[in-house]
């Protein structure tokens, strides 16, 4: 009897499902998030890139309750089906760590002309207390066509004034941003001042100059840090400053510092800023001259989150490939360095991320080493490289299956994806406009 | 000798009789018919003869007399010049003098105007201002007067640097009498340019809509003299119609704009005098070519400072070549036959100006040149050579006195005469007093030291203790000298005096020795002396003799096409190529063969076939492993393109055209043949429904515009639609400009074309006949209307070749409302839009598209940036092309159009295109849009050699393009770029060095500065005229 109300309820909510879907299709374009994971699920046979820097041709990888129990050489490791309520073979297929978009504004801006749709800066110059996750928009039309490609978890950021506020990481399948939390105000980012500014105004700029007030800009920073210190030593204050509140994080070490600058000077004077406030660790977000100064950055142990490669060179004589090679300047450094997609239409070219990746392989980057600069070594600077960013044993299993290389857009072709176990929705509202349409002219 | 005595008393008379004037004169008139008589002089009458131990004479202004035996009259004032020199004094052909700036109403004014807001009959545009006349405005300046005579100038042509069409240049002496005398010629040249300078109205917003308003003006200008009048009065048209035979100074200030203005020129039979920029040495073969004299600047750039390896990074070697070669530029185009003249416009000091010409002469310009430049010239280009230019009998007396040839480099200008007056400006023996004195204050010997000219003088002095030989109390010394008078101070601190001691007092015996009172601290007065010590460092002046200086033996780097990082030393030359054992995708019905060859001659290839056997004088390229091709073409790009991408300061400005403002260059051009692009269409943006004419060309690097553009091309427009032309992002003082709906947009293009076919028509009907009325008819009519010829409309012209099939549309486009209206639009109107560019609802419409026949070029992937793209998807490409609508992906971004290839695989990806069929979409197929696939877009016997050799798969991101091949020419190769590379560096440090000499010995320097150029996209707004771009 039991049996049978079981039977009938599964059939009845089996209805239910497919009625939703139906409704989904027609009413939402937004693919609902998937539920926990429920079971063991194995992918067998498929080149598994571990994100780490190593391959394996022919792998076997289990996850279950959302994590990674096991991954290794099919030919080496013994199995026992019996276990896996879901297998997926992989033959000829490419198993990735997800990828991880830093410095996204992914959820904070719908349609860029839109004013009304535009959450990313907030006003005023000193903000490290405003946080972005509030305003993250898990409904975001966007999302959808990111994850398709790859992208399973982004770090949002805000941007505007000289200290922005504080980013967090999500993961992209979520009901609301508490749910896509991954690691909350995981940093906060400053704007450095810049050394060169740009007469004239956007229609007709004018020529770049040297700008006086640098030297002043970065000292407004550096006393904001000094007085933001000394009221953190204080644990506990009768009148709060929620500026310096924010700060805690940085002088404790929970947070992260990211500090955006491209010019070689001003990547410099930020390594002595690093050295002065004795900071253990410090992200430097552009970075287009940090290639000049590898050394230096790695010995100060700072790292970088380049600037988007596909980006024409910022000097007329520049190498005109340089913007694709940096990557492997830096990589031959050893700095350690991530790859990020910030610049025009930047929401949408999130799904662009792998590419930048294969950019970078391409120009000298070996192939697996060049996958870590969106998967091991964004998770490393964001600081949740314990939990996630490739494919080892006991860490989360956000991951996704391609057809064929995913980092090149000849072969992108992500047919499963998993976040946190949960193996998310494919569809976006574009497959659906071009399912629709398809199915208008075959008529 | 009588004869030349007789032809003089003859002009005496007739100077007489030009005496006259219209003054009041109060008080005794002050007549004077006294001869000036300059004698023992080294005379240059012009810039050919040059008369030694000659004499000149004038009177009342004009030259009477010149030679080696000139019979000086009795009522004559002789100036014996030893030896000095007498030029003809310079003319400047663009100059401001005497015209005072007007202070600009600056009312606040948000929203844009698009109409004129002067008051009065004047011309539509407030930027056409031909009416004006320099005359009018002209007041003495004395102050800048005396600048410019102090580098030898005596006339200027002179008018107000504002507008595109300026009015009248008056011709002008720089002498202090009335302006009733100084004017020379009222009315001399007319002068244009291409900038609006002060016009507040929107249009023109570029230097495309500038160049067709001067068009349109000019047409105009035609209409109102064969009847247009009878329709309107025009203060403007009057005006240029009036002032149509004077010649036209046009300030184009670039090397590049100096092209196009030759095409107005040409177009109009229109006699331009160009003023360039200083950067003509980049393009000398197309400038003499064009015929025309120029006016130079000499404002040379500064050197920048070194020394700091990472601010000198951000220095474009553009800026860095341009400061090498700029004052070698009269050089260069004196050298092959340019006519030239010169002007001080532009330098920051005016005393920079002769500075420079004896710079330019030491760079190689021959001083015969430079004086011609400076006077013959000018004098001849607006027809004054009988006044002015040289100082031949009859002429006037305007001339400078010199110490040596002026050109070199310490010469001195001693006096500047205009219309036969004097302008002292240096005396002829100047006293210097440079040296040590020893000078005796009440028996207390003080020594002196001066350095320095009269107006800047130096001193100190310090008591000479007995047996102490110590300056170590050297006080400085504050001293004056007026001619032969002296006055110096200082204050005493020492063993005799403490306090301020005054004394003044005279020079006599060359300086030698002065004698005077002065007053010592407790006040007494007291004589005193000083003398000069003669084992000081005294200057011989009676030896001394300025050189003609040292010609500069060093060399200037090369001039590259263009003068730019990865110019060439010498462009690509055509060649027999033989690809070998390439994959070559052939886009035709032999689709992907392996291990083929191709044969490439005479810029064609010539065969396609496995083991062609090598021809003589083949370059071999070994292609093994490799894939070849056809060319990528971008049928949407802003590259290339100079001074504005948009003519958005109206609705609708079909006028306008791309193919006139093509800028050769921009490095992308470069940029992307590393991408494997071999042609382009640049198009207009889209901040209006009809925009303007697009360019085609090939990025034949190195040649200039007209060469990049692809032969025989036909005729493109930009058209657009939606949130761009409705001004939807443009804020929120964009909201007058007709059309703010898309209801409106269809209405713009319905009136445009109704008003074209009405122009056309009437074209036809009122086209001029040659009908005579017979005796009887002519009686029969009583009254006949003023005949008012149809007005040639060059925006209109445009659209009527549209309706003819004339000129094809390529439509910026978004939702499938707009596309489905303006299909509608064409259809009843009689056209047919050839393209949809963006297009990204195309999948929505794609039967519609297919039944007008239309094609598509989209983005691969973009979408979000604004509202209308909120349902773009990627697989529109795929869903178009499986409609067999012609479909094309392109760029409208200057770094994505260098990776075309991998937009075109995002095809394979989103929606399954095959891997052969995504190719076509980036090569075939924007060549079928663009009506050249006869000659481009596959790779077959016959058609253009414009190939890509990859280094793998064509589609794959890992994939680059090794070699880029145009018109059978190599314009990118991996190997080259190495050497390109290695050399650009080279040459900037190389120059950086010189420029570290430069400062080293004293030459001013400016600090580093970084110029990004603007990358355009098509809603870039309003890039006014921005010349910086292209020096």
């Amino acid at each position: 009897m039991i049996l049978k109300v079981k039977k009938y309820t599964f059939l009845k909510s089996g209805i239910l499902i497919i009625l939703y879907t139906c409704l989904a299709e027609s009413l939402l374009s937004q693919p609902t998030p998937a539920p926990k994971q429920n079971g063991h699920t194995l992918i067998k046979n498929a080149t598994a890139h571990l994100g780490n820097g190593f391959i394996i041709e022919n792998s076997v990888i289990a996850f279950e309750n959302g994590k990674i129990t096991l991954i290794g050489d099919a030919r080496v490791v013994r199995l026992d089906m019996s276990i896996y309520n879901r297998i997926i073979d992989g033959t000829g297929k490419h198993v990735y760590p997800g990828f991880i978009a830093t410095n996204s504004t992914l959820g904070l801006i719908e349609i860029g002309a839109v004013r009304a749709s535009n959450d990313q800066s907030e006003t005023g110059s000193l903000n490290p207390n405003v946080r972005s996750i509030i305003a993250y928009n898990t409904d975001s039309k966007i999302i959808p066509t990111v994850r398709s490609n790859g992208v399973l978890m982004a770090q949002i950021t805000p941007k505007g004034g000289t200290i922005s506020g504080s980013s967090s990481v999500v993961q992209l399948d979520a009901w609301n941003w508490e749910d896509a939390i991954v690691k909350e105000d995981d940093g906060i980012h400053i704007n450095w001042p810049s050394m060169y500014s740009t007469s004239g105004w956007w229609a007709e700029p004018g020529e770049i100059k040297k700008e006086d007030s640098y030297a002043a800009k970065k000292e407004e920073i550096i006393k904001f840090f000094k007085e933001a210190q000394a009221y953190c030593n204080l644990s506990f204050h009768l009148e709060k400053n929620l500026r310096f509140e924010s700060m805690r994080g940085v002088f404790n070490g929970t947070k992260n510092i990211y500090i955006h600058a491209n010019y070689v000077k001003e990547l410099a004077d930020i390594v002595y800023f690093k050295r002065d406030f004795e900071f253990s660790k410090l992200t430097i977000v552009g970075g287009y001259d940090s290639w000049m100064l590898a050394e230096m950055l790695k010995e100060n142990n700072v790292s970088v989150m380049l600037k988007r490669l596909h980006e024409l060179p910022e000097r007329s004589e520049e190498d005109t490939d340089l913007p694709f090679k940096i990557p492997y300047l830096l990589y031959k450094a050893g700095v350690l360095f991530c790859l990020q997609n910030s610049g025009d239409m930047e929401q949408m070219h999130t799904r662009n991320l792998p590419f930048l990746a294969g950019t970078a392989s391409a120009y000298g980057v070996p192939k697996e080493d060049a996958l870590m600069l969106i998967t091991l070594n964004a998770a490393k600077i964001l600081g949740i490289d314990k939990q996630c960013g490739s494919l080892e044993l006991g860490k989360e299993a956000t991951l996704f299956i391609s057809s064929g290389d995913a980092l090149d857009m000849l072969t992108n072709n992500v047919e499963h994806a998993f976040i946190q176990g949960r193996e998310i929705d494919l569809n976006n509202h574009q497959k659906d406009l071009y399912e629709k349409y398809k199915k208008k002219y075959a008529e | 000798m009588r004869n030349l005595f007789f032809g003089m008393l003859c002009l005496s008379i007739l100077s007489f009789a030009n005496a006259q004037q219209t003054f009041h004169i109060n008080g005794v008139q002050n007549t004077n018919n006294n001869y000036y008589a300059f004698t023992n002089a080294v005379l240059h009458v012009n810039s050919v003869t040059t008369l030694e131990n000659a004499t000149l004479l004038i009177k009342n202004g004009k030259v009477e007399a010149i030679g080696q035996q000139v019979v000086l009259p009795p009522n004559c004032v002789i100036v014996n010049l030893s030896g000095k020199h007498i030029y003809p004094s310079f003319i400047d052909l663009y100059s401001n003098y005497g015209i005072s700036e007007e202070k600009k109403e600056t009312s606040p004014s948000f929203g844009p105007q698009y109409e004129n807001n002067r008051k009065g009959a004047y011309n539509w545009n407030q930027a056409i201002t031909p009416e004006q006349n320099a005359f009018e405005k002209f007041s003495i300046q004395p102050e800048k007067a005396k600048e410019l005579q102090k580098q030898g100038f005596g006339a200027v042509l002179t008018h107000k640097h504002d507008g595109i069409m300026r009015g009248s240049a008056a011709l002008v002496t720089l002498g202090s009498e009335k302006e009733n005398i100084e004017i020379i010629k009222n009315k001399a040249a007319q002068a244009i340019s291409f900038s609006k300078g002060s016009s507040t109205q929107a249009y023109p917003s570029s230097l495309m809509g500038t160049i067709a308003l001067i068009r349109q003006t000019y047409y105009d200008a035609e209409w109102y003299a064969k009847g247009g009048y009878h329709a309107e009065f025009n203060i403007a048209l009057e005006a240029l119609n009036h002032n149509a035979n004077l010649p036209v100074i046009f300030d184009v200030r670039d090397k590049l704009s100096i092209l196009r203005a030759e095409k107005i020129a040409k177009e109009f039979n229109l006699n331009f005098i160009l003023k360039g920029n200083g950067d003509e040495y980049q393009r000398l073969k197309e400038i003499k070519t064009t015929g025309r004299p120029l006016i130079l600047p000499i404002n040379f750039p500064k050197a920048y400072e070194t020394g700091d390896a990472y601010e000198t990074k951000n220095l474009s070697l553009k800026d860095l070549k341009h400061w090498e070669l700029a004052p070698y530029n009269l050089k260069y185009v004196n050298d092959v036959g340019i006519e030239f003249c010169i002007t001080s416009f532009g330098l920051e000091k005016p005393e920079n100006f002769l500075e420079n010409i004896r710079l330019a002469v030491k760079k190689g310009l021959t001083e015969q040149a430079a004086l011609k430049a400076l006077t013959e010239t000018p004098a001849k280009l607006l027809n004054v050579y009988n006044e002015i230019g040289s100082l031949e009998v009859g002429k006037k007396a305007n001339f400078i006195l010199c110490d040596t040839v002026v050109f070199s480099e310490k010469a001195i200008i001693y006096q500047n005469w205009i219309n036969g007056k004097p302008n002292i400006i240096k005396p002829f023996e100047p006293i210097e007093i440079e040296g040590t004195y020893d000078v005796n204050i009440k028996n207390n010997y003080y020594r002196l030291s001066v350095s320095g000219k009269e107006e800047a003088l130096k001193g100190s002095i310090f008591l000479v203790e007995k047996g102490i030989k110590t300056d170590t109390n050297k006080t400085e010394v504050a001293i004056k000298q007026a001619e032969k008078q002296i006055a110096f101070s200082f204050t005493a601190n020492d063993a005799k005096f403490k306090g301020l001691i005054q004394l003044n007092g005279n020079i006599y015996f060359k300086s030698g020795i002065w004698e005077g009172m002065g007053q010592l601290p407790d006040g007494e007065w007291i004589k005193w002396t000083a003398i000069k010590q003669q084992n000081g460092k005294e200057k011989n002046t009676d030896t001394v003799k300025v050189k003609t200086h040292m010609a500069d033996s060093t060399q200037p780097g090369k001039i590259w096409f263009p003068n730019i990082a990865y110019g060439w030393d010498t462009l690509p030359a055509a060649q027999i190529l033989l690809i070998k054992n390439a994959t070559v995708w052939t886009n035709e019905k032999e689709g992907i063969l392996k291990e083929t060859d191709i044969l490439i001659q005479n810029g064609k290839i010539a065969q396609v076939a496995k083991n062609i056997p090598p021809p003589l004088n083949a370059k071999i390229v070994d292609a093994n492993g490799k894939h070849v091709t056809p060319g990528i073409i971008d049928e949407h790009s802003h590259i290339a393109i100079s001074a504005g991408v948009n003519e958005g300061a109206q609705s609708v400005t079909a006028e306008v055209s791309i193919a006139d403002v093509v800028n050769s260059d921009d490095v992308n051009i470069y940029r992307q043949l590393a991408g494997g692009v071999t042609a382009a269409q640049l198009l207009h943006g889209s901040a209006n429904c009809i925009g303007g004419q697009s360019a085609i060309i090939k990025l034949r690097w190195g040649k200039v515009p007209e060469e990049m553009k692809v032969e025989n091309a036909d005729g493109f427009i930009k058209f657009a639609l939606g949130e761009n032309v409705k001004q939807s992002n443009w804020g929120d003082f964009n909201t007058i400009r007709f059309p703010q709906t898309r209801m409106g947009v269809e209405q713009v293009y319905y009136n445009a074309f109704t008003r074209a076919k009405e122009y056309e028509a009437n074209l036809k009907i009122f086209a001029p006949k040659n009908v005579t009325l017979s005796k009887k008819q002519s009686k029969k009519i009583t009254y006949q209307p003023p005949f008012i010829p149809v007005r040639k409309d060059i925006e209109l012209d445009v659209l009527v070749e549209i309706l003819n099939q004339k000129r094809f549309i390529t439509c910026h486009s978004y939702v499938q409302s707009e596309i489905n209206m303006l299909m509608h639009v064409a259809d009843s109107m009689g056209f047919k839009v050839n393209t949809f560019t963006h297009i990204l609802e195309g999948y929505k419409v794609a039967d519609k598209m297919k039944t007008h026949g239309v094609g598509g070029s989209t983005f691969s992937d973009w979408w979000a940036y604004k509202f209308e793209v909120n349902d773009a998807i990627p697989y529109n490409a795929a869903l178009l092309h499986s409609m067999d609508i012609v479909t094309a992906i392109n760029s409208d971004d200057a770094e994505m159009g260098r990776r075309l290839n991998q937009e075109a695989a995002k095809a394979v990806k989103y929606g399954g295109v095959s891997e052969e069929e995504a190719l076509k979409l980036v090569t075939l197929n924007p060549a079928k849009l663009l009506h050249l696939d006869h000659r481009m877009g596959s790779i077959k016997s016959g058609k253009d050699a414009d190939l890509v050799i990859w280094t793998g798969h064509p589609l794959s991101i890992y994939s680059k393009a090794e070699k880029t091949i145009i018109d059978g020419m190599i314009y990118f190769d991996t190997e080259t770029d190495v050497l390109l590379r290695k050399r650009n560096e080279a040459e900037r440090v190389r120059i950086l060095q010189k420029m570290n000499e430069a400062k080293n010995k004293g030459a001013e320097t400016q600090k580093p500065k970084n110029r990004k150029p603007r990358q355009y996209h098509c809603d870039t707004l309003n890039d006014e005229i921005n010349y910086d771009e292209e020096l």
